[in-house]
């Protein structure tokens, strides 16, 4: 029973991440051009019925920026995503510019949620959740593949039944 | 496993209490809104309003039942159109509240409040029971959850010895000695000296905010907490307080998630402390301060005896902490100096603020889960904030803006030392248990 040597605050346990399907990036990707492209769309529309030709064009150069970095920051996000289990607890890490890492032991899990909305199902993955007794755990796995996500939910399950603790 | 016991009523003048409670708000009410009706007139309307709410009150108290099931776990019934049943699993039981309102207490009524994990969805409360009746279900509940089954209606009585009881000077003092009131007094002073520069008609408004606002926030703390006591019993501790509307929570060993002992600032001459507790399934959310107050002012040197009762065989001065580099200045300019944290063999300690100084005291058993976060300006500096998560309240224990690296091992070391703890620890069925070695002094 030791505790861990690390040499970074966010440093992976020594099995390293698992890391979350690419369909999620996929997924987010399609839903912000989408969002973003209407409004984009809307927002040149409305410049070139006001505003000479070049402000369009410098409207629709801006749009196209601001997608290509929404682009690029959210294949980031989802690569930053990362889990593990551990032989007494999971640990669940994301974000790039506010970094967290959330060690959740499976004797404190209260029930663990699996969810997919339409998008997710079209593309094959889900989202697990753990709750524990504490509103602040933050412990969301986004973008599992479907069958990842129900072993991890069964195993979890079983883990946390082992050695529940009560509160 | 036992049997049901059969379903109990609440008491007949449960209606009466009901309609009580709303006078106070009807009344303000009729005042402020029936400007132009006549005096008669209003009196009618509250007495109409007044017989609606007790008419409702004697449906609802027709229709309202509990009982113990097969399980030994409370069920309780309600509902006039929508039947309500409620299942209070009695291992979960977090703790006892007996409340009686000024109005139910004159006569002769009080309510219980089986407190149990879950929110608010999962908040149960009996209204109303004779008082005796309603000590008897509170030590039933509570005997029932310490693992002593049985169709016994009379629960044994757990003898109860005083802890700490706070003189009503102290609090009234403690509550003056109050750095928002202060405030408050300073620009309510301000606005009324403006007035009175600048002519009259603002002035009853100014002393309205000077006075007023401040004041009743101090009667309704001072009514609250008047007559605080802690006290001790082999069912857990009790608290008590409480001038016109009394309560008599009972939280049982082991339901105490997280400590906070605060110090503000004008308090230090006095050498006083309030210590703030985190119980699942009370005083969440909500506006009732009083669920989450252990000690609402005491000696620091009290406070620390009365944690040692809460949470056995710890000593906070003696749970060595360290500080954080000198690069959390830069984060946090006002509290670097006072920011640290440690752990022993039992409990975690955070040390924080600057005006208001704070010590955060979490059992290794009773920790959730355990984050460390960082954020862009941290980054910079190589820190990291490490928080143990805790159930609902008021409590968030964090060590903030440790090294970054200290943070992650701070963090690992929590996970194995909870670990430790909760194989030993097991607050359930308290009472058919063997005793803990290092529990509570003769």
């Amino acid at each position: 029973m030791s505790v861990p040597v690390v040499d970074d605050a966010f440093a992976p346990p020594s099995t390293g991440w698992r890391r979350v399907s690419t369909s999620l990036a996929t997924a987010r990707r399609l839903v912000a051009v989408t969002v973003f492209g209407v409004v984009a769309v809307l927002v040149v529309v409305l410049v070139v019925l006001v505003a000479p030709a070049w402000a369009a064009l410098l409207a629709a150069v801006l749009a196209g920026a601001v997608l290509a970095w929404l682009w690029w920051l959210i294949g980031r996000q989802v690569a930053a995503i990362g889990y593990a289990e551990r032989a007494d607890d999971l640990l669940v890490t994301h974000g790039i510019l506010f970094r967290q890492l959330v060690v959740v032991p499976y004797g404190r899990m209260q029930l663990v949620d699996v969810a997919a909305g339409p998008l997710d199902r079209r593309f094959g993955i889900a989202r697990v959740q753990l709750h524990t007794a504490a509103a602040t755990t933050d412990a969301v796995i986004a973008g599992l593949p479907a069958a990842e996500a129900a072993r991890l939910r069964d195993q979890l399950a079983a883990l946390g039944e082992a050695r529940s603790a009560g509160l | 496993m036992t049997t049901a016991t059969a379903p109990r009523r609440v008491h007949p003048l449960s209606p009466v209490a009901h309609a009580g409670q709303a006078l106070a708000p009807l009344l303000a009410g009729v005042v402020l809104a029936g400007q132009g009706i006549p005096f008669v007139g209003r009196i009618l309307l509250v007495l109409l309003a007044l017989a609606l709410v007790a008419f409702f009150g004697w449906l609802s108290w027709l229709r309202t039942s509990f009982w113990f099931d097969a399980d030994g776990d409370l069920r309780v019934s309600t509902g006039i159109l929508f039947r309500n049943e409620r299942r209070v699993q009695l291992s979960r039981l977090q703790a006892v509240e007996v409340h009686r309102p000024f109005v139910a207490r004159m006569v002769g009524l009080a309510d219980v409040r089986p407190e149990v994990a879950g929110g608010e969805r999962a908040k149960v409360r009996i209204a109303f029971l004779a008082e005796a009746d309603a000590h008897a279900l509170r030590n039933e509940l509570l005997a029932r959850s310490a693992g002593i089954r049985g169709d016994a209606q009379e629960a044994p009585v757990a003898p109860e010895r005083a802890l700490v009881r706070v003189p009503g000077g102290d609090l009234a003092l403690s509550m003056v000695m109050n750095e928002s009131l202060i405030v408050a007094i300073l620009v309510g002073g301000v606005v009324v000296l403006g007035a009175l520069v600048s002519g009259e008609s603002a002035s009853l408004l100014g002393l309205f905010l000077a006075g007023g606002i401040p004041s009743v926030g101090l009667l309704s703390g001072f009514l609250t907490f008047y007559d605080f006591t802690v006290a001790e019993s082999p069912d857990g501790l009790r608290i008590r307080s409480g001038l016109l509307s009394t309560r008599s929570q009972t939280v049982p060993p082991g339901r105490v998630q997280a400590v906070r002992i605060d110090q503000p600032l004008l308090w230090r001459g006095k050498g006083w402390v309030r210590i703030t507790v985190n119980v699942a399934g009370a005083g969440g959310s909500d506006d009732n301060d009083a669920g989450a107050i252990l000690l609402p002012v005491a000696p620091y040197a009290v406070a620390r005896d009365l944690l040692q009762r809460v949470l056995p065989g710890v000593n906070l001065d003696a749970v060595p902490v360290h500080g954080v580099p000198s690069a959390a200045r830069w984060r946090a300019p006002l509290q670097h100096r006072r920011l640290a944290a440690g752990s022993d063999a039992d409990v975690f300690v955070a040390r924080s603020g600057w005006l208001v100084r704070r010590t955060v005291v979490v059992p290794h058993a009773r920790a959730q889960s355990v984050r460390v976060t960082q954020g862009p300006w941290q980054r910079r500096l190589r820190l990291a904030t490490v928080h143990l998560d805790s159930t609902p309240g008021r409590i968030t224990p964090m060590a903030a803006h440790r090294d970054a690296l200290d943070a992650r091992a701070l963090a690992e070391e929590q996970l194995v030392l909870a670990r430790a703890a909760r194989r030993s620890f097991r607050p359930e069925h308290w009472m058919t248990q063997p005793p803990d070695p290092g529990g509570s002094p003769p």
